[in-house]
C-alpha cells in the first residue's frame, strides 16, 4: 500500500506540483515553437512521453554500471537513440505531423526535461519508479503544451484541431507568432504560480 | 558564393530569424543566465565558440562519413556527441583559465550541450545547404557563417535581456510577475520589436 | 506611504508633483493634432479617442486598486498612453481595437513591470505593434481625408512609395498637403503642423530635450537621402520626414523619459539608433513604416546604454 502510494506521487507530481513547463520551466524550446496548433502539440507530446519513459527505463537499468565521469555522454547516447527511433517511426507512420514538427523532432534529444529527469531521478532510482516519473513528467509536459496550443490556436485562428469553433470572432493573429507564444507562456506561468500559491495558502 | 547571400544569412540569423526571439532555440540558458550582464556575455562567447566549431565538424562528418556510408539517420546521435565533446573541452579550458568565470557560469556551461541552438543550427545547416544529399555550392562556407552568426544572434538577445533584467531587479514588479513571467513579457516585447525585420529583402 | 521609499535606478531624482504637470502638458500639446485627425477622418475617430483614454484610465485604476496601491490615474500618464495608442491607429478601426490596445499597453507593458517609471518599453508603441501583428487587416486599412481630390487613393503615402515607387505628385499630394495632414494615415500622425507646434512648446518648456529628435532626424533623413532606392543622393527628405509617423514618434514617443537614456550622450546614441533602424526597416523589410519597431528595439538597449555611459563621477579620472 505504501509503495503504491509513493508510486502515484512519483506520477502525479509531474502533472501539477512540479509541472516541467510551468514550474520547473524546462523544455521550453519545443513548447513555444510547436504550440501553434493542437495537432502538432499532440504529436510532440506523444513523442516526448515515449522517449522519456524508455530512456528513463534504460538509464535506470544501467545506473550502477556506468562510470560517473562519462555518464552524461552515455545518457545522451541512450536518449538520442530513442529519439532516432521515434523520428523514424514518425516519418514512417505520420509523415505530415513529422514534417510539421520539423527540426524539433531531433531536438527532443536536447529537451532539458529528458536529460533533467535522467540526471535528477532515473540515475538514482529503481526501474519501476523511474517509469512512473517519466510517465508523470511526460504527461505533465504534454498537458501543458496542449493547453498552450489550445489557447494559441483558438485565439490566433479561431479553430481547434483545425475546425472552426466561432464564426464571428476575429482571430488575433499575434498568438501564432513568436511574440504571442512568449506572451502566452509568461501569463500562464504567472497564473499557475498564483494557483499554486492559492492552494498552498489553503483555498 | 556571393556577398548578397552571405549578408542575407547574417541578417537572417541575427535579426529576422533570431534563434531565441524567433525560433525559440536556446531558451533555457537564455532565461537562466540572463540575470546579469557579465555571465550573459561570457555564456554568449562560449556558445559562439562551441556553435562555430560544431558547425564545422558536423558538416565535415555529414559530408564525408554519414553521406558516403548512407547512415544519415544517425545524424542526431553523432551531432549531439560532437557537441557534448566540445562542451567538455571548453569546460576544461575555462576551468584552467579562470576559476571565477567557471563558477559564474555554473551549471549553464554543461548545459550548452543541451542548448537547442547548438544542435539546432547544425541540423539547420544540413537542411539549408544540402539538397537531395548533395551539398550546394559554397555549402561549407555558408554553414560556418550561419553557425557563427546564429551564435551572435543568441548573444545579442542574451545581452539585451541581461541589461533589462539587471534594471528590472530594482523595480517594484508585482509578485505575480516577478522574475520569470516578467522575463517572458520582456522577451515577447523584444520579439515584437524584432518582427519589424520580417520580409527583409535586399 | 510605501511609495516614499524608493529603491530605484540612478539618478535618484524623483519629483512627484511635477509628473502630473509634465504629463498633462504633453497631453495638451498633442490635442490639436487629434482635432485635425477628427476633422480629416470623421467623428468615428473621436469615438476611438474617448474609448482609448477611458480604457486606459479604467485599466490602471483597477490594477492599482487590486494591488492595493495609491490610485494615480489623474496624474495624466495613463491618459497620455491612451491618447498615444489611439493616435497610432487608422481612423476607421472597430471600437474594440483601441480597447484591446489600451488595455495591453497599461496592463502588460506598464503595470506588469511595476507601474509608472518602471517600464522598459514604450506602452503606446508596444500596443500599436501588437495590434498591427494581431489584426493586420484592420491596422492597414486607411481612408482618404475629407476635402481631398477624388483621385486620392486610401493607401498611405509611404505604402505607395514603397510598393509602387511613385512620387508625391502622382499620389495627388503636395508638400503642403503633407504638412497640414491632408493625407491618409493614422489619426494623430498626419497633422505635422500641429505636432511641430506642440513639440516646439515642449522644447521651449524643456520638457523634452533636442538630443533625441536631432540625432533621430539627422540619421534618418541623411540615410534616406543618400541611399534612396532610385539612386544615390536622390532621396526626398521632406517626404521621408512628413509622410509617416516620424514626427509623432520622434518628438512624443522616442523622447519618453522612462524609456530613453538618461545621459545626453546616451540620448544621441538612442536617437541615432532609432534613425538607423527606421531607415533599414523602411527600406528593406516588408513593412512600409519602421518608426514603431525601431523605437521599441532601441528601448531594449536603453538599460545597456545607461549602464555603460554613466557620467564621470566628479573627482575620479
Amino acid at each position: 500500500m505504501e509503495k503504491n502510494k509513493s508510486l502515484w506521487q512519483e506520477f502525479s507530481k509531474g502533472l501539477f506540483r512540479e509541472n516541467p513547463i510551468f514550474f520547473i520551466v524546462l523544455g521550453l524550446c519545443p513548447t513555444l515553437a510547436i504550440t501553434t496548433s493542437l495537432e502538432n502539440a499532440l504529436g510532440m507530446g506523444i513523442a516526448v512521453i515515449f522517449v522519456l519513459v524508455f530512456s528513463n527505463v534504460v538509464i535506470s537499468s544501467i545506473r550502477n554500471i556506468v562510470p560517473d565521469k562519462i555518464r552524461i555522454p552515455c545518457f545522451i547516447v541512450v536518449i538520442a537513440s530513442f529519439v532516432t527511433i521515434v523520428e523514424l517511426l514518425m516519418y514512417g507512420y505520420f509523415p505530415q505531423i513529422a514534417k510539421k514538427l520539423g527540426i524539433f523532432l531531433p531536438l527532443i534529444v536536447v529537451n532539458c526535461i529528458i536529460m533533467g529527469r535522467a540526471e535528477g531521478f532515473a540515475k538514482n532510482h529503481k526501474i519501476i519508479p523511474s517509469v512512473f516519473d517519466g510517465l508523470g513528467m511526460g504527461l505533465g509536459f504534454s498537458l501543458a503544451i496542449l493547453l498552450i496550443a489550445g489557447i494559441r490556436e483558438f485565439l490566433g485562428t479561431g479553430k481547434l484541431f483545425g475546425k472552426i469553433i466561432c464564426e464571428s470572432f476575429s482571430p488575433c493573429a499575434i498568438f501564432i507568432l513568436p511574440p504571442g507564444a512568449l506572451f502566452t507562456l509568461g501569463v500562464l506561468i504567472a497564473l499557475f504560480r498564483r494557483i499554486k500559491k492559492g492552494r498552498a495558502d489553503g483555498y | 558564393m556571393d556577398i548578397k547571400s552571405v549578408l542575407m544569412i547574417i541578417i537572417s540569423m541575427v535579426f529576422i530569424n533570431n534563434f531565441i526571439l524567433s525560433k525559440f532555440l536556446g531558451l533555457c540558458p537564455f532565461l537562466g543566465v540572463s540575470r546579469n550582464i557579465k555571465p550573459a556575455l561570457s555564456m554568449g562567447m562560449a556558445v559562439i565558440f562551441v556553435i562555430t566549431l560544431s558547425s564545422i565538424v558536423t558538416w565535415l562528418i555529414f559530408r564525408f562519413v554519414l553521406l558516403p556510408l548512407n547512415i544519415t539517420y544517425l545524424r542526431t546521435i553523432v551531432f549531439i556527441l560532437v557537441i557534448a565533446t566540445f562542451v567538455q573541452f571548453v569546460e576544461m579550458v575555462i576551468l584552467k583559465k579562470s576559476l571565477s568565470l567557471y563558477r559564474a557560469l555554473g551549471i549553464y556551461l554543461p548545459l550548452i550541450t543541451t542548448n537547442c541552438a547548438v544542435l539546432g543550427v547544425t541540423v539547420l545547416n544540413i537542411n539549408s545547404f544540402f539538397t537531395q544529399n548533395q551539398p550546394v555550392a559554397g555549402s561549407f562556407f555558408y554553414s560556418v557563417i550561419q553557425g557563427f552568426f546564429a551564435g551572435v544572434g543568441f548573444t545579442l538577445a542574451l545581452l539585451i535581456m541581461s541589461g533589462i533584467r539587471e534594471r528590472l531587479m530594482l523595480n517594484d514588479t508585482p509578485s505575480l510577475f516577478k522574475d520569470l513571467p516578467i522575463a517572458f513579457m520582456v522577451a515577447s516585447l523584444l520579439s515584437l520589436g524584432f518582427m519589424g525585420f520580417a520580409g527583409f529583402r535586399f | 506611504m510605501e511609495d516614499k521609499f524608493l529603491v530605484s535606478f540612478w539618478p535618484h531624482i524623483y519629483d512627484k508633483d511635477s509628473i502630473s504637470r509634465i504629463m498633462w502638458t504633453v497631453f495638451l500639446c498633442l490635442i490639436l493634432s487629434g482635432i485635425a485627425g477628427v476633422y480629416f477622418f470623421g467623428l468615428h475617430a473621436l469615438l476611438l479617442i474617448f474609448v482609448a483614454i477611458i480604457t486606459a484610465l479604467t485599466t490602471e485604476g483597477l490594477i492599482q486598486y487590486f494591488r492595493k496601491k495609491r490610485i494615480t490615474i489623474l496624474d495624466g500618464s495613463a491618459a497620455l498612453t491612451g491618447l498615444l495608442v489611439v493616435y497610432n491607429l487608422p481612423p476607421q478601426v472597430p471600437f474594440w481595437i483601441p480597447i484591446v490596445g489600451s488595455f495591453f499597453a497599461i496592463a502588460f507593458v506598464k503595470q506588469a513591470f511595476g507601474g509608472l517609471g518602471r517600464n522598459i518599453f514604450n506602452p503606446a508603441l508596444s500596443a500599436r505593434v501588437f495590434l498591427l501583428l494581431a489584426w493586420p487587416k484592420y491596422m492597414t486599412t486607411f481612408v482618404a481625408p475629407a476635402g481631398s481630390v477624388d483621385a486620392l487613393t486610401s493607401a498611405t503615402p509611404l505604402t505607395l512609395f514603397k510598393e509602387s515607387n511613385i512620387g508625391l505628385s502622382q499620389m495627388g499630394l503636395s508638400y503642403w498637403d503633407l504638412f497640414l495632414g491632408r493625407r491618409p494615415g493614422c489619426i494623430g500622425e498626419v497633422a505635422i503642423i500641429w505636432l511641430l507646434l506642440g513639440a516646439a512648446i515642449l522644447l521651449f518648456l524643456r520638457i523634452i530635450t533636442w538630443h533625441i529628435p536631432f540625432s533621430y532626424i539627422l540619421v534618418l533623413a541623411g540615410l534616406s537621402w543618400m541611399f534612396d532606392k532610385n539612386g544615390l543622393f536622390k532621396g526626398d527628405i521632406l517626404f521621408c520626414l512628413m509622410s509617416g509617423g516620424v514626427i509623432l514618434g520622434v518628438f512624443f514617443m522616442a523622447t519618453d523619459y522612462v524609456t530613453s537614456p538618461l545621459t545626453k550622450r546616451g540620448k544621441i546614441i538612442f536617437g541615432a539608433g532609432c534613425g538607423l533602424l527606421t531607415f533599414i526597416i523602411r527600406r528593406f523589410s516588408g513593412y512600409p513604416e519602421g518608426v514603431s519597431f525601431s523605437i521599441l528595439i532601441m528601448n531594449a538597449f536603453v538599460p545597456l546604454i545607461d549602464r555603460y555611459l554613466k557620467p564621470r563621477i566628479y573627482g575620479k579620472k
